[in-house]
């Protein structure tokens, strides 16, 4: 009887703890923005990286180091649905997504690339920041208080009806970024945001990104810049004869 | 040498004197010729832009043909049309040969090459990253095109005029085509090769300036544009 009892007991306790168990792993599940299984990227016949797993985290800043050619641009182009790559699964924002190829509608709204020397449209300022909430519907009642706000964060607002051709590589930047910011991505990939930088323009730049992730996103930063490596928080990628080491 | 300075007299006089003639022959030029721009344009564009932003196959098989239609003789565009117009011809139903709607479907077909050659290579030279950065903003496919195309604006003007210059001094086609009927289908172009051969020079001699001032005043237009273009350039 006490046997049966107390295997009665155990059976409770084993299935609490493995109810415990999965409710943990769903959290952690939660917690993971993006989870990604054997992504590969070849090049004709050249293998430019074989990744068996990349997890980002939701709040969360990483960046993604490497020599140059080892294949960080690309990864954050494939992550952003500007390449193809091979890719055995994919978990977004605890979603399996089935096809990864045409990209994803939801994938396209919640993750935003920024390119390393970003292009302007020949528009002002203004109407660049406002460009991906005018194509996503968005009404001009709407857009106008945001691209205000975001200019005022990135510190351009004296240049909202400014030809952009006219803007220097920092200020470009800083557009770019609002631009993106306006979006409330996700998950933001920025790609060498520094690179070309100097002095005060490249210390701005930088100065944006913590707010960028307190707002709410997470970002994967491909560079080489120290401070941008060693920003407080920041978790570190390597790809390395095309593996990711996660440090 | 006096009879070459009679006839540039009698050319200004006409120009001048508001010649019914001479005007109606220039309005039946400019018409057909725009009228058949404009509705090659949005097909030329839209090709143009999908061959210079879509791999597909037979991709180059297309550039290739667009390309080698440049250099096709008009002549040869309105013997193919009048056997398809003729009215045995396929097309004979239409009732379109020696007629006005004849002349812009001839003038359609002759400006389609220029203009998905010029698209196809403004597109084409654009920086990739405007589509990219569109894309990745979350335009859709048809707002990536507009960005682009507006992108490239500059070039896609000097398409058109380019397409424009094209059909207006054509004469093969629409001699072909139209039969240079007087005040029916009788263009500038064919007016003069019909005036000279009749010994007739001052007629001729008043749409050649008229034809030279429409080259011109396109041209100016276009090198305004591709002024605004290096400027920009420079810039960025």
């Amino acid at each position: 009887m006490s046997i049966g009892i107390h295997s009665q007991i155990s059976a409770a306790v084993y299935e609490n703890e493995g109810e415990s168990q999965r409710v943990k792993r769903r959290d952690e599940r939660r917690k993971a923005l993006l989870g990604v299984r054997g992504l590969r990227k070849r090049h004709g016949d050249r293998l430019l990286f074989d990744i068996d797993r990349l997890e980002i985290a939701t709040h969360s800043a990483y960046v993604l180091t490497g020599m140059n050619g080892a294949g960080k641009s690309t990864l954050l182009r494939v992550l952003g649905g500007l390449e193809r790559a091979e890719i055995d699964s994919l978990r977004f924002a605890g979603e399996d997504v089935l096809r990864v190829h045409p990209y994803p509608r939801a994938l396209r709204r919640a993750i935003v690339y920024v390119h390393q020397h970003p292009i302007l449209f020949s528009t002002s300022v203004a109407d660049n920041i406002g460009y991906g909430l005018v194509v996503r519907g968005e009404k001009p009642e709407t857009v106008r208080p945001v691209v205000a706000e975001a200019m005022a964060w990135a510190g351009v607002a004296h240049l909202r009806d400014t030809d952009p051709t006219r803007l220097s590589g920092g200020e470009k930047q800083r557009v770019a970024l609002a631009r993106a910011k306006v979006l409330e991505p996700r998950l933001l990939l920025l790609d060498e945001p520094t690179a070309n930088l100097d002095g005060a323009a490249r210390e701005q730049v930088i100065a944006l990104i913590p707010t960028m992730i307190e707002a709410g996103s997470s970002v994967i930063i491909a560079c080489h810049d120290r401070d941008l490596i060693n920003l407080p928080g920041v978790q570190r990628l390597k790809l390395r004869d095309g593996h990711l080491e996660h440090r | 040498m006096n009879a070459i300075a009679d006839a540039v007299a009698r050319a200004f006089t006409l120009l001048f004197t508001g010649d019914p003639d001479l005007w109606r022959i220039v309005w039946v030029s400019l018409k057909t010729s725009i009228v058949g721009l404009l509705l090659a344009t949005p097909p030329a564009i839209l090709i143009g832009y999908v061959v210079a932003m879509r791999k597909f196959r037979g991709r180059r098989i297309v550039i290739w043909l667009a390309q080698a239609a440049l250099s096709l003789p008009t002549v040869l565009i309105g013997l193919l049309l009048y056997l398809l117009l003729s009215r045995h011809g396929p097309l004979g139903g239409l009732q379109w040969l020696f007629s006005q709607p004849g002349i812009v479907f001839g003038q359609c077909v002759v400006a389609l090459p220029v203009l998905l050659a010029f698209t196809l290579a403004a597109v084409q030279g654009l920086d990739p990253r405007y589509a990219e950065t569109a894309i990745a903003l979350g335009a859709a496919p048809m707002q990536v095109m507009v960005r682009v195309l507006y992108e490239a604006r500059f070039g896609v003007m000097a398409a058109v005029l380019s397409g424009f210059g094209r059909v207006i001094s054509e004469v093969g086609c629409a001699l072909m085509v139209g039969g240079n009927i007087e005040g029916e289908t009788r263009t500038i172009t064919t007016a003069i090769a019909l005036e000279t051969s009749k010994g007739e020079f001052a007629q001729g001699i008043a749409l050649g300036i008229v034809l030279v001032s429409i080259a011109l005043l396109m041209n100016g237009a276009l090198m305004l544009l591709q002024g605004d273009a290096h400027t920009a350039r420079e810039r960025a």
